[in-house]
């Protein structure tokens, strides 16, 4: 423990007086640049145990016939192996990234709420731990790590690894909507003067693109993973048929989360291509407002194309036509980046070092995950190769080739600047042919696998002509990536240990993170350089030539809005996500009458009632705005207990909704209708609640203020909060009770 | 008919389309004169007048649902968008109460008008009764006109700066997708008329013996049409507002503040 603190001190990571509670002051850090850090670490941890986990997959393909693994233990294993390696290693890893590097070069001192940081991050590990516990109840899960319906209801997998499996998803989804919704109120409100929107470094122009879609996609997820957990915990039938549900809306719903999951992670690496590769060929990006556009192109598409992922499920020719069509346009905005990318290089003095040759390698592999990404949106080819190696190959050639190369690029990248030492260079090289050769070989034949028909997720295979010596190859690859593993965690340690110094800017980069000292001091900069253009250390050390300037022809170009409004702006983007999601269940399940209970036994008039009481409420609290606006503090704090009371009454009305249902005999499980109406308007009522609980905070902030002008932001900040669960029940108000009586 | 009979017959000439197409063109080279942006007026005119006397138009009226759907997309959408790209650059399109021309009212018009004319009672009637027909036809052309309007209007001072139009836009494409994720996913029949049709040309057998056009099919092709490829018109409107956003980027009148 001493030995490590020492060498954190050494590396300029725990200041003196620091040193004797180092552990506690890391543990209770909200400083960007250590969350960043901490996020690196769990990653590197979890990246040892999912890695040990593919190591045991491939062991177990290495010969036919083999039987080193059980059957269900290989289930599990490839399952907690996808689950890690997604949500526990290349997202902490990207926002551990943007968390460290964003702020820094914005000109940022921290991130719009430090706190929230840090409450994201420690949902990681808890997740993680949460995750892992269910091998202590029972098993892990053993369903895939799309936990296809009806395989992840409780009939066909009645142990707790499901139920462990969702809800450390969940926990993950929270801690990731909280720091990207951190990372739009960073980008948008902590720009250091004349760090314009155009102007910022491509990383963090991808980082906040990307944040919008972490907060559009990841409340799919959870609500379908809600739906999930309702279906096995307390009997309701959303995925079952035989209860009525429907297994497929399980996969509308995962891969609608799914689809743009992939692009979450690609963006950010396509933000680390976009720095490194201009750096190391000493030339600015080229087309840098191409390379920025087709990132939104990107994110846009991504949401739209996920049936793709259903071609084989039989969803009919007249579907996989427009989403075979749709799929294959997203070639043309990736197309864009690599052509830029690759100009960046003609004619550049290129420095082949570690970053580099990691982003060299991942612009390839890249190449040849997109052309088996266009040939698999064939839905005829993707018929024949879906469920073979030829996927896998596919995948793991954008999750590994593009992905995880572009992050131990960024990370040779940036560690000068997070420790102030140098990694080595013979190392970075021993890392960087081990890690190519070995994926290389344990992926490109695996294409050819499945070409020759080996299908993926089987335990063991017969010794078929060709395939024995095929696996044995891939296999062998993957031990040479777990030797290229070990290396970088020995010359990550010594490195802190005994590393070059770094210096201010080891790489001769432009943007600001370089522009301060290696580490960084607690609030980042002393002072900045001047912000004309996308490369403001280039213009300091070449004022004869510097880049041409960079207008400010918008006014969204300087556009900083109120931190805690645009935070709870984005969080009602990522709710309305969530609650379209439960209302269109409620719509497509509740479409066809059923035998039970149904939407004719609610009474309209009296919940309609109760309605207005809420809808009065957002009425009394824009009031209690106004009188905000207008000074008057009494008429203020009269208008916010009104509200406080009519969402009261409201939920009471709620209340006795239920106890009316419950009496009748209707349980969530009885029918469709019963489990709809009791998640949508259950949930509804739960952010009712949250809202009272702000409310009552924001109440007793002014109380405690005493004279003067209290907390306007925090009250105009729940209010907007407020009045979109108010717009939520008229939707839910009007499909549930309204809807059927017009028909 | 058969399908080749059904191409060549199928066109309707008589009507009120023609004159009325003449008239508009009339009154815009009476307003405004000859000139380059007429093109982007005429397609308007030819895009629409093609909606209602081509075949397409022809399935819509009664036979099929999908149809309609191009219909619905090209007069809400593509038809009112190069209309406002043919005004002239100085054409003030100001609204009298300034409300009317507020973003999120035109937002809810744009959307509203793909909503509301889905519901079964309206979507019916539009087939079944002629004023009720062309009630939806102006009410598409104005309120798709008034949608665009943040966007498109000729003035550069009448728009919403590109973040804000992206915001605009996405949210438009969103609440269609919703839309036409219902129509294609959804078990029962949207659009009761379509599910069995008043064979009046005899086309029945070929639609849905020869192209195989299920009353089921029918109405997923539909939905798709509202799900995918109304969404790449926003999308290509979201990627024109980004060039516009970049555009401006190195600009002589670029001062550094």
């Amino acid at each position: 423990m001493s030995d490590l603190s020492a060498i954190l001190a050494r590396a300029g990571l725990a200041t003196p007086e620091e040193r004797e509670h180092w552990t506690m002051r890391w543990i209770s850090t909200v400083d960007h640049k250590r969350i960043g850090m901490l996020y690196l670490v769990t990653s590197l941890a979890f990246f040892a145990v999912g890695g040990i986990e593919a190591l045991l997959i491939r062991l177990q393909l290495a010969v036919p016939n083999n039987k080193l693994l059980q059957p269900d233990t290989y289930n599990m294993v490839f399952t907690m192996h996808g689950t890690t390696m997604i949500f526990l290693v290349a997202m902490p890893a990207l926002f551990g990234l943007a968390n460290f590097v964003v702020p820094l070069q914005i000109g940022a001192s921290d991130m719009a709420f430090p706190r929230l940081n840090a409450f994201s991050f420690w949902l990681v590990p808890f997740g993680g731990v949460l995750l892992h516990l269910s091998i202590l109840a029972g098993g892990a899960p053993a369903v895939g790590w799309f936990a296809y319906a009806p395989l992840s209801e409780m009939p066909y997998s009645s142990h707790h690894g499901v139920d462990y499996w969702a809800l450390s998803l969940l926990v993950l989804g929270f801690g990731s909507v909280g720091t990207s919704i951190n990372l739009i109120a960073t980008v948008l409100t902590q720009r250091a003067a004349h760090m314009t929107l155009r102007r910022l470094p491509l990383f963090s122009w991808m980082i906040f693109v990307n944040s919008f879609l972490v907060i559009l996609a990841l409340p799919v997820l959870n609500a379908g993973l809600a739906m999930l957990l309702i279906d096995r915990l307390l009997g309701a039938h959303f995925f079952l048929p035989p209860g009525g549900g429907s297994a497929i809306m399980w996969q509308h719903i995962f891969w609608a989360f799914g689809h743009p999951e992939v692009y979450i992670v690609a963006i950010p690496a396509f933000g680390i291509l976009s720095e490194v590769i201009p750096v190391f060929s000493r030339k600015p990006i080229f087309g840098y407002e191409f390379v920025a556009g087709s990132t939104v192109a990107i994110a846009f598409l991504s949401l739209l194309v996920w049936a793709h992922h259903m071609f084989t499920v039989g969803l009919g020719h007249t579907v996989d036509l427009f989403f075979v069509a749709s799929t294959m346009l997203i070639a043309v905005p990736t197309g864009v980046k690599v052509l830029a990318w690759s100009a960046t290089m003609v004619g550049g003095r290129i420095r082949l070092e570690t970053p580099m040759l990691f982003c060299v390698a991942a612009l390839v592999q890249f190449l040849l995950a997109g052309l088996t990404g266009v040939s698999l949106a064939a839905a005829a080819l993707d018929w024949q190769a879906k469920n073979t190696y030829y996927l896998v190959a596919h995948f793991h050639f954008v999750f590994v080739g593009l992905i995880v190369f572009a992050i131990l690029g960024a990370l040779h990248y940036w560690f000068p600047k997070m420790t102030g030492r140098m990694l080595s260079e013979r190392l970075g090289k021993w890392t960087f042919w081990l890690m190519t050769i070995g994926f290389n070989m344990t992926f490109i034949i695996q294409h050819f696998l499945g070409l020759a028909g080996m299908p993926r997720r089987v335990y063991t295979y017969a010794d078929l002509p060709g395939w024995g010596w095929m696996n044995m190859v891939s296999t062998v690859g993957a031990f040479l990536m777990a030797a290229a593993a070990l290396v970088l965690a020995w010359n990550l340690a010594a490195s802190l240990w005994g590393g070059r110094r770094a210096g201010d800017n080891p790489w001769n980069a432009w943007t600001l993170e370089w522009a301060t000292t290696s580490p960084p001091p607690p609030l980042n900069f002393e002072r900045l350089p001047a912000i004309r253009s996308r490369r403001p250390l280039w213009d300091a050390a070449n004022p004869g030539r510097p880049d041409p300037v960079v207008g400010t022809r918008w006014k969204a170009d300087t556009f900083a809005p109120e931190k805690n409004r645009t935070a709870v702006t984005t969080f009602i983007i990522s709710e309305s996500g969530f609650f379209a999601v439960l209302i269109l269940a409620y719509l497509f399940y509740n479409a066809r009458p059923q035998p039970g209970p149904s939407a004719h036994d609610l009474d309209v008039a009296k919940t309609g009632l109760f309605s207005l009481c809420l809808f009065a409420s957002s009425l009394t609290l824009w009031l209690s705005e106004v009188s905000l606006q207008k000074g008057r503090r009494g008429a203020m704090r009269a208008w916010l207990a009104a509200t406080v009371v009519l969402g009261a009454v409201f939920l009471l009305g709620q209340g006795l909704e239920y106890r009316g249902l419950l009496a009748s005999g209707a349980r969530i499980g009885t029918n469709l209708f019963a489990s709809t109406f009791f998640t949508l308007t259950g949930f509804h009522g739960l952010h009712v609640c949250v809202g009272l609980v702000a409310l009552l905070i924001v109440l007793a902030l002014t109380r405690a203020a005493g004279p003067g002008p209290g907390r306007p932001a925090a009250l105009r900040a729940v209010a907007l909060y407020w009045h979109f669960v108010d717009a939520v029940w008229v939707v839910v108000f009007s499909a549930i009770y309204l809807l059927p009586r017009l028909r | 008919m058969s399908t080749g009979q059904f191409l060549l017959e199928g066109w309707t000439w008589g009507g009120a389309s023609l004159p009325v197409g003449a008239a508009a063109l009339a009154l815009y080279l009476a307003a405004f004169g000859f000139r380059r942006r007429l093109g982007y007026f005429a397609a308007a005119v030819g895009l629409a007048l093609a909606t209602f006397m081509s075949p397409v138009g022809t399935l819509a009226d009664g036979y099929l649902f999908s149809a309609h759907m191009l219909q619905h997309i090209a007069l809400l959408l593509v038809v009112p968008a190069l209309a406002l790209l043919g005004l002239p650059r100085a054409q003030s399109l100001a609204l009298r109460p300034r409300a009317a021309g507020h973003p999120v009212v035109a937002w809810v018009a744009g959307v509203g008008a793909m909503w509301v004319w889905h519901a079964p009672a309206l979507c019916n009637a539009a087939v079944t009764s002629g004023p009720v027909h062309a009630l939806q036809t102006v009410s598409l052309l104005l309120l798709g006109a008034l949608f665009w309007r943040p966007i498109l209007a000729p003035r550069e001072e009448e728009r919403l700066p590109p973040p804000q139009a992206i915001l605009y836009l996405f949210g438009a494409c969103v609440a269609c997708s919703v839309l036409g994720i219902i129509l294609t996913l959804s078990p029962v029949t949207v659009c009761s008329v379509y599910a069995a049709p008043v064979d009046r040309l005899g086309l029945l057998h070929t639609l849905r013996d020869g192209w195989g056009m299920t009353p089921e099919r029918d109405q997923q092709i539909g939905g798709l049409l509202m799900w995918v490829p109304m969404c790449f018109i926003y999308l290509s409107a979201i990627m024109a507002q980004v060039a516009r956003w970049f555009a401006g980027a190195g600009s002589p009148e670029a001062r550094e503040a």
